[in-house]
């Protein structure tokens, strides 16, 4: 800092004469004189204060620069100036002790040496300023900055040299070519193809480019939020018309076999405890999607990989082998490499296919057309058509695109033994997703099936072959037909949450660019279409049927051809121009492309019990190269448009996990947090620390993570202690301890004393299932408390783990909830919902999970929107007590915590100020050697707890029980509404410990805040 | 411009005696005509002509001596120079006197001054000069300050190379 002012202040006096003295004169003569080992005697040196490093390099420049001031040899005196402006002038070496006497030749020289020195300041101008701002205002004319000849003649020349520089300095021009050269087609998709090498590019790039603030995430480039303000606007797109999101950064992965070899592989990776496998029967018929969460092959409850959806395709024909079935799984691409590898170990696929003859292998083409790229960009001259590039551009990007693959790696495996054929189908299809009530509308109205061919003529150069195909066979234009009737029924259904989830409908058809309309218009739903018929009930009841679930997407041939057959906007415009009655429908008759797509319902909302069906809506699957020919159809029927932002906001309404934000026992999720925690630490420290929140004082551990681990094993160390000291006070066992738990419930009024045989009927029950379930996990009632330690000592060596079981969570959900337990328990029938919260249920709980999280959510009592990081606490006994006295009372406040570091901060920096002092005093002697190893020590931040975290669930007055993800003030509830995890232990602490009156209230903490507010917990299956 | 303003006087110091020379530094003349203001104008003077007070540019052999003050109090610099009667060194005392030659607002204006001045100073001794081998030597000097103009030009475009060098 102080250096670089030096060095700009020695260059601005560079030209100013300095001080000439007598004294400063003899040292530096004799030391000059001695490295010139008795040469001339010249130079006297000068003194110049300002400047100190620069002075001393040209002090041992100066043997170099010598011989020229001796060039100036023509002159007797001995005075010679130096360079830079300096005084050199010194009398002969011999006179030059005190002058004695004044010559005029010695008066003359010095006068004449000043002249010089004088001159050379006034006229060369100091550094720091343009030629032209030397001169006086009134001469200065317009553009001088640019354009030299205005200046001044005698000043030109230095002008000239200044320009110059100025474009040395300059960056240089990138860009060879004029603007219009660049906009040129051509030349605009060879930029493109360049910038898509590193992240892939949706098909949409390009539109959302123009009014997204784009993020590359995942490898992609995706669209965050749109640039206009519309946070609201997409919530009411979402609640009431349509929001549309394009989802083609999802990755497909297509399993293609016999179906028993590929049910018997994947199912040792999920686990029906979690709900419906890959073999649910609508699922497996092709007729529904189904989700499911996967986990490493037989690591069930841990390990996990990631959600995923899944469709099978349908059976064509009811009498059709299962021989060779065919399975997508869609996934989001962070999950991809972990389930893939997975997968292909799974099904052991190992084999890459590099060319086989019945499967469709792009790989081939793949090097044919990276040649033709080579060739086309040496040709630059050649012109290109658009449709040629994007057909390159593709497998370039989907291969580029993942980073870490070469060129040349396959994407299909085969195994040898079970004759499963994994490809991954990653960017060979557009997902489109329509949220809300008008999507039935807008798809209605977008897309139009295709017309069937009837005439046998014009067969030679008609590029739709397969759909002449097709049309020839009346089964499947029969079916073509009846999908097309039930694609018109949808038009008359108010919205998808009516219709069967994950219902999948096959269609073909027409494209959709030639029924675009003149503007853009809101598409409503009409009213005559709503009529009740009994056809739409039918629908409604049973969904759609099984067989016009099927498409021709699935077959890749197909939809290679569609691909390739597409006509380019650029024609169709130009047959449109040429209509006899300009505006009038263009029919392109057999020409027409026919698109195969897939339509699949995304069920909403489906867990809890508000606003169910909330956010549901259609998925369009198309094959490549056609999303922009659907998408601006989409959007000229009323569809908003949403980022990734928007997603998040979808997720978080109707109360899912996120992928991958809220999936934090999977690598992906992991990963996730890192990054995020990395980030927010970087904005934290970019504060000032006066005006960023201290975290340790506000007593918040780990703002910016949710450390998972640590919270669990807290509390599973708590749970332990605690049952420990009640074992010891009853050493009996288990009977003495069942009744010795019962007798405090049971002096709770609120609470139905709960009949003891029962309770350990039911937790036998309870025992028997979780034996045949995890076998790996030997833990009957009888063993469990002899073996607690044990089972102890194996448990943490666990990892860390999420409840996903249904059973599991369905009962956590009923002791949740604070009031309706009766109704509840009618609800489900005997056998399950009478399962009271007792101590020995927790305790299986808490055996088979003990470092489990659970998902919950939260609703603010009153005031408060959580933030992300927020903390989940469990209210002390007192603050319940405050509430139920004053139902307006906010919550408590967390104590002010003291700053133990922030001394030690205070103290470092001293030292090193002191450090810094003393080195800047011996800098000249030591140099840089002290310096580097007491500044790299790392510092600690202000305001955050440096070290290793201290005891995480007691460390605030209230115990911590576990963290938001996600959590913002909900518009469609109207109160703030957070997401989160908690741990289960805790939680079963939690709830035991509460009356029932008030069961499942906590308290909420933003990690900047010390207010406490009060939520309610809930857990939706 | 928003900047402080300054006025510079240019002075000669005229001594008989070459010894007062010696050891004369912008830092001992500093102190002396502080020391002057503060005995002429006492400590009000002393204050208000402290702040920016400075010595920029010293020639020992042409006795020029370049003063900075701000320009509210400049009179009260210019009154006290003649009140400057000696210079001190090592106990000696040495008579001597100021002449203010130009008071400029600028130091380029300054050293423009102290050019013309020195020319004519050169000018008028090559006139009254007698001695032969002397007035040859005036004489090269005065061509040298002459040529030196012309050079300017060249020397210019060689110091802004080795400038670019010791950047670079």
């Amino acid at each position: 800092m102080s250096n670089a002012k030096e060095r700009k202040h020695a260059k601005k006096m560079r030209n100013q004469p300095t001080n000439v003295t007598l004294s400063s004169g003899f040292v530096a003569d004799r030391s000059i004189k001695h490295h010139n080992g008795g040469g001339k005697p010249f130079q006297v040196q000068k003194q110049e204060p300002h400047s100190g490093t620069s002075r001393q390099r040209q002090t041992k420049m100066m043997p170099h620069t010598q011989p020229e001031p001796n060039m100036n040899e023509q002159s007797s005196s001995k005075l010679t100036f130096k360079k830079k402006g300096g005084w050199k002038a010194g009398p002969d070496g011999t006179s030059q002790e005190i002058p004695k006497y004044i010559t005029a030749s010695t008066f003359a020289q010095a006068r004449a040496a000043e002249i010089s020195a004088m001159l050379k300041a006034v006229t060369q101008k100091s550094s720091n300023s343009l030629v032209f701002q030397t001169l006086p205002r009134h001469m200065r004319r317009r553009a001088m900055s640019h354009n030299v000849k205005r200046l001044p003649r005698r000043l030109q020349e230095m002008a000239q040299k200044e320009a110059e520089k100025a474009v040395h300095q300059k960056k240089e021009h990138s860009k060879n070519k004029c603007h219009k050269a660049r906009r040129c087609h051509i030349n605009r998709t060879q930029e493109f193809n360049r910038r898509q090498r590193k992240n892939i590019w949706l098909e949409t790039h390009i539109w959302h480019a123009k009014r997204f603030h784009m993020v590359k995430r995942w490898g992609y480039c995706l669209g965050e939020r749109p640039t206009v303000k519309s946070h609201r606007a997409c919530y009411r797109a979402m609640t009431n018309r349509c929001l549309l999101q394009d989802l083609s950064y999802y990755c497909c992965l297509e399993l293609k076999g016999k179906e028993e070899e590929i049910l018997k592989a994947l199912s040792q990776m999920c686990s029906i405890d979690t709900g419906l496998t890959f073999a649910a029967v609508h699922c497996l018929s092709g007729k529904r999607q189904g989700s499911l969460v996967l986990y490493r092959a037989n690591k069930y409850p841990r390990e996990m990989l990631g959600p995923i959806t899944f469709i099978w395709k349908s059976e064509g024909t009811p009498c059709g082998t299962s021989e060779n079935r065919q399975l997508w799984i869609w996934l989001h691409p962070t999950l991809k490499q972990d389930i893939l590898e997975e997968i292909k170990s799974v099904c052991q696929c190992l084999e890459p296919i590099r060319s086989t003859v019945g499967l469709p292998n792009p790989l081939p083409t793949l090097f044919q057309e990276k040649s033709q790229t080579e060739m086309t960009d040496e040709k630059i001259g050649k012109k290109r058509k658009r449709r040629d590039d994007e057909e390159i551009a593709k497998p370039i990007k989907k291969i580029i695109g993942d980073g870490t693959r070469d060129p040349c790696q396959p994407y299909s495996w085969i195994s040898p033994n079970t004759g499963i054929t994994i490809s991954d189908l990653t960017m060979e299809m557009n997902r489109f997703r329509l949220i809300g009530p008008l999507s039935h509308s807008i798809l209605t109205e977008a897309l139009k099936a295709a017309s069937v061919h009837m005439g046998e003529e014009a067969l030679e150069e008609i590029p739709h072959r397969w759909w002449i195909d097709v049309c020839r066979n009346t089964d499947s234009v029969s079916l073509h037909r009846r999908q097309e009737a039930i694609f018109e029924l949808l038009g008359g259904v108010t919205s998808p949450a009516e219709i069967p989830a994950g219902t999948i409908l096959g269609l073909t058809v027409g494209d959709p660019r030639i029924n675009l309309p003149q503007k853009r218009s809101e598409a409503l739903s009409n009213p005559e279409k709503c009529q009740d018929n009994e056809q739409v009930r039918q629908l409604l009841l049973e969904g759609v049927p099984v067989e016009c679930a099927h498409s021709f997407i699935w077959n890749q041939e197909i939809c290679k051809s569609v691909t390739e057959n597409k006509i380019l906007d650029q024609d169709l415009n130009r047959m449109r121009s040429e209509l006899l009655v300009p505006g009038s429908q263009l029919v392109l008759g057999p020409h027409e492309s026919r698109i195969p797509i897939l339509l699949i319902q995304q069920p909403g909302k489906v867990t809890g019990e508000d606003r169910l069906g909330w956010g549901s809506g259609w998925d369009v699957l198309l094959p490549k190269g056609w999303g922009m020919a659907f998408w601006i159809p989409f959007i000229y029927r009323g569809a908003r448009v949403g980022g990734l932002k928007e997603g998040l906001v979808h997720s978080q309404y109707k109360r899912a996990p996120a992928i991958p934000a809220d999936f934090p026992d999977c690598p992906a999720g992991a990963l996730f947090a890192e990054e995020q925690a990395k980030n927010l630490l970087e904005k934290y420290k970019r504060r000032p620390p006066a005006k960023r929140p201290n975290y340790v004082k506000l007593g918040t551990l780990a703002p910016f993570f949710c450390p998972w681990e640590l919270l669990t094993q807290d509390w599973e160390s708590r749970v332990w202690a605690q049952k420990g000291s009640s074992l010891e006070a009853s050493p009996s066992g288990e009977k003495s301890d069942l009744r010795r738990c019962e007798v405090p419930h049971a002096s709770t009024p609120e609470q139905p004393p709960q009949p003891s045989a029962e309770a350990v009927t039911s937790v036998t029950m309870e025992s028997e299932v979780l034996d045949t379930e995890c076998q790996d996990q030997p833990g009957t009632e009888s063993v469990m408390d002899q073996d607690a330690s044990e089972n102890h000592v194996a448990a943490t060596s666990s990892q860390l783990c999420v409840l996903r079981s249904r059973k599991f969570l369905k009962q956590l959900s009923t002791w949740c909830g604070p009031r309706s337990e009766d109704r509840r328990a009618a609800r489900w029938g005997p056998g399950r919902g009478q399962q009271g919260l007792t101590r020995e249920t927790c305790l299986v709980f808490v055996d088979h999970f003990p470092r489990a999280l659970v998902w919950v959510s939260l609703s603010l009592l009153r005031r408060g929107s959580p933030e992300p990081h927020s903390m989940i606490c469990v209210p002390a006994e007192e603050d319940l007590l405050q509430l139920s006295q004053d139902p307006q009372y906010c919550g408590p406040q967390e104590p002010r915590h003291n700053d133990p570091f922030k001394s030690v901060i205070l103290k470092q920096k001293e030292k090193k100020k002191m450090e810094k002092r003393q080195n800047r005093g011996c800098a000249a002697s030591k140099g840089l050697v002290a310096g580097p190893p007491e500044a790299r020590q790392e510092a600690p931040t202000l305001g955050l707890w440096s070290g290793t975290l201290p005891g995480l669930t007691s460390h605030c007055s209230r115990a911590l029980l576990g963290f938001v993800t996600q959590g913002d003030f909900s518009m469609a509830v109207g109160c703030g509404e957070a997401l989160g995890f908690v741990s289960v232990t805790g939680l079963l602490d939690l709830l035991s410990s509460q009356p029932a009156a008030e069961r499942g209230l906590v308290l909420l903490r933003p990690p900047a805040s010390l207010q406490y507010r009060f939520a309610r917990i809930a857990i939706e299956v | 411009m928003v900047r402080f303003k300054h006025r510079y006087l240019l002075c000669e110091l005229v001594s008989d005696d070459p010894r007062c020379r010696l050891t004369l530094d912008d830092r001992v003349l500093g102190c002396l005509v502080r020391d002057t203001i503060a005995r002429v104008h006492g400590t009000f003077g002393a204050a208000a002509c402290s702040i920016g007070f400075a010595v920029r540019y010293l020639n020992v052999y042409t006795g020029i001596v370049l003063l900075r003050c701000r320009k509210e109090f400049y009179q009260l610099v210019w009154s006290a120079l003649p009140f400057l009667t000696y210079l001190e060194n090592k106990g000696h005392r040495y008579p001597c006197f100021f002449n203010t030659l130009h008071v400029g607002g600028t130091i380029r204006t300054c050293q423009k001054f102290l050019i013309q001045y020195n020319r004519r100073q050169l000018l008028i001794l090559l006139q009254n000069c007698t001695d032969e081998g002397e007035r040859d030597a005036i004489q090269k000097s005065v061509t040298r300050s002459c040529f030196l103009e012309e050079e300017s030009g060249e020397e210019l475009s060689d110091s802004d190379d080795e400038a670019t060098e010791t950047v670079a």
